[in-house]
């Protein structure tokens, strides 16, 4: 609970610190459209190239990048395998046999429970059960003794393989900019920044100042709602809930001792903020001074010019049909 | 300053919470209602600052009685410090927490600033002016509470068990803190089980089960056993020595002197 980096600052004082906050809103989102726009691999890794530089000279460290997609490991690797092992577009590019004898299935057996047994003392466990996977794979041909039960064959396409890298770089792409935003933003300019980014909505009647100010509550109170789930998880813990382990049914029971005092505590919390906010003079909708004020510079504009050609290039590329 | 006449109130639910209630508060005065949990006491200070509406009776804080249009004049002379201080912070920072009310009330943003910095070093904060609240002790944030409400410039100060959930430390800051401004001549309402702060205000009022059982100066409140005993709060200990003093027929007035000074602490 404690690596969700979503919402948190990190202080500093590259190029990125200094950027207007309605500037890197700006862009991020010109720099998503284009992402979606790609369509190439070499375009996409380029992009990610890019990305690179930004982050370089932005002097921001690889390693929050990569906590920031942690918690999209999963996905990232479940969309990879779905398509390099179902998309059967595109020449062969790799074929394996895979034979099932009394002696690579022991041997296998015998390495999963390895795997079982230290799986705990690994700090990256889903990388560890790859590993292990793909062993096990190399196993099964290697310890063929004995009569051969069956075999299955794992083939690999190139349009798979292709589509698995862009659809994975393109996610890397989209997770580091919004990871580049929240880690170079104050919570405060953040808020400030899409209350101004969000106000054409004002023409449509939407009411961007309470937009502003829910954001930013929300923004406030994350921190303290995953202390309170630490403490409730602690506290369950030590009523005998294991959190780590169980069947899926315990894991719901589990889930729901876990929400329902969330509820309940959020619940109360909110009455006495809005209860706090309105004894302070706080009246929904009437017009506020406002303390931090954003200021436009020459980088900005570059900036802004930056993500407004990248979008333009992508969009002229994908019509040329790259 | 408050004046409140035959209040009394309900919840949604039907059950009774306050039955006519009348209560004069003077400029300058340091009140303290005491009384257990569920007495009604958070219940009447939210009644106050109008974020309940009363069932009969009326509210007037200076001269304004307490109605639809009068509710944010009031809310601008009295600001509440509530229990929790997680659930009062509203800004993503110490700084923002200081200007909220300031930009609800429209203050322009030289002045905005200016006053931040005074009251964040009136309660010793200004070093953490950009800290995040998760960063911060439940005594820090309650302190945070303090400087937005001075910084609002409110004639009355109500706490609300605004120590009840700091550690001793933090408790006696924020008790300093009641004490000084008191004396620069703010209003002040205290709500506590905790002796140690009763014994340091003007009047004591003792609320049971949503009615007032006792209202009086703190020192002939504090000595009224038999009054505690009924409303389920404890004597002092220096009072309760006193007590055990005289009823086996000890005479010591010195040490009678000593012992209330040591418990009023003043
Ligand atoms: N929002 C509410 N809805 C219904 N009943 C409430 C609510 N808040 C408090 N009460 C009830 O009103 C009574 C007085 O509560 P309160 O004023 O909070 O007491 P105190 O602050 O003295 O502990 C209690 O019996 C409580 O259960
Ligand atoms: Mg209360």
């Amino acid at each position: 609970m404690k690596n969700i980096v979503i919402g948190r600052f990190i202080p500093g004082s590259s190029f990125l610190y200094k950027m207007d906050p309605r500037t890197k809103i700006i862009v991020l989102i010109l720099l998503m459209v284009s992402a979606f726009l790609v369509r190439s691999l070499s375009l996409i890794a380029f992009g990610l190239m890019l990305l690179m530089v930004v982050l370089i000279v932005g002097r921001i460290s690889v390693k929050r990048v990569l906590l920031g997609l942690r918690p999209l490991m999963f996905l990232l690797i479940f969309t990879f395998s779905f398509q390099i092992f179902f998309n059967t577009a595109g020449e062969l590019v790799f074929t394996t046999t895979l034979a099932y004898s009394p002696g690579g299935l022991g041997v296998v057996v015998l390495l999963w429970f390895f795997w079982w047994f230290t799986r705990r003392r690994i700090p990256f466990k889903l990388l560890y059960f790859l590993v292990v996977l793909i062993a096990s794979g190399t196993l099964l041909s290697l310890f063929s003794y004995g009569p051969i039960f069956t075999t299955s064959t794992i083939e690999v396409y190139s349009q798979g393989l292709e589509m698995a890298l862009f659809i994975m770089l393109r996610l890397v792409i989209i997770v580091t900019l919004s990871t580049i935003l929240t880690l170079t933003t104050k919570p405060t300019d953040l808020n400030l920044g899409l209350e101004a980014v969000l106000k054409p909505f004002k023409l449509i009647r939407v009411n961007t100042e309470e937009m502003a100010m829910i954001i930013s509550i929300s923004l406030r109170y994350i921190p303290t709602l995953l202390d309170e789930a630490n403490k409730i998880i602690l506290a369950q813990a030590s009523r005998g809930v294991d959190f780590s382990e169980g069947k899926l049914k315990e894991k719901l029971m589990q889930i729901v001792s876990l929400l329902v005092p969330m509820f309940i505590i959020s619940f109360k919390r909110s009455d006495e903020l809005a209860s706090a906010m309105e004894a302070r003079s706080f009246v929904p909708g009437r017009p506020r001074t406002r303390l931090h004020q954003l200021t436009w510079r020459p980088m900005d504009t570059v900036a802004l010019c930056f993500g407004l050609i990248i979008l333009s290039t992508v969009i002229v590329l994908r019509v040329i049909g790259w | 300053m408050i004046e409140i006449r035959d209040l009394s109130f309900e919840y949604q639910t039907g059950k009774p919470v306050l039955h006519d209630i009348n209560l004069s508060i003077k400029k300058g005065e340091w009140v303290t209602i005491l009384g257990h949990n569920g007495s009604g006491k958070s219940t009447l200070s939210k009644l106050i600052v109008g974020l309940l509406k009363p069932k009969t009776g009326s509210v007037v804080v200076d001269g304004l009685t307490l109605s639809h249009d009068t509710v944010h004049a009031i809310r601008r002379k009295v600001g509440i410090v509530f229990q929790n201080p997680d659930n009062q912070f509203v800004g993503v920072t110490v700084r923002d927490d200081i200007a909220f009310g300031l930009e609800n009330l429209q203050v322009p943003r030289e002045d905005m600033i200016e006053r931040i910095e005074r009251f964040a070093q009136k309660v010793g904060m200004t070093e953490f002016l950009n800290k995040e609240p998760h960063a911060l002790s439940g005594g820090q944030k309650q302190r945070v509470a303090i400087a937005g409400i001075l910084a609002m410039d409110t004639d009355v100060i109500i706490f609300d068990e605004a120590t009840s959930m700091l550690d001793p430390k933090g408790r006696r800051m924020i008790v300093d803190y009641m004490r000084q401004l008191n004396r620069e001549g703010v209003t002040i309402l205290t709500i506590t089980h905790d002796m140690k702060e009763a014994v340091l205000s003007d009047r004591i009022v003792i609320l049971k089960e949503g009615k007032i059982l006792l209202d009086d100066q703190a020192e002939l409140v504090l000595n009224n056993r038999d009054m505690l005993e009924q409303s389920n709060l404890e004597l002092l200990l220096p009072l309760r020595v006193r007590h055990a003093l005289k009823e086996r027929g000890l005479k010591h007035p010195e040490l009678e002197a000593l012992l209330w000074a040591s418990s009023s602490n003043k």
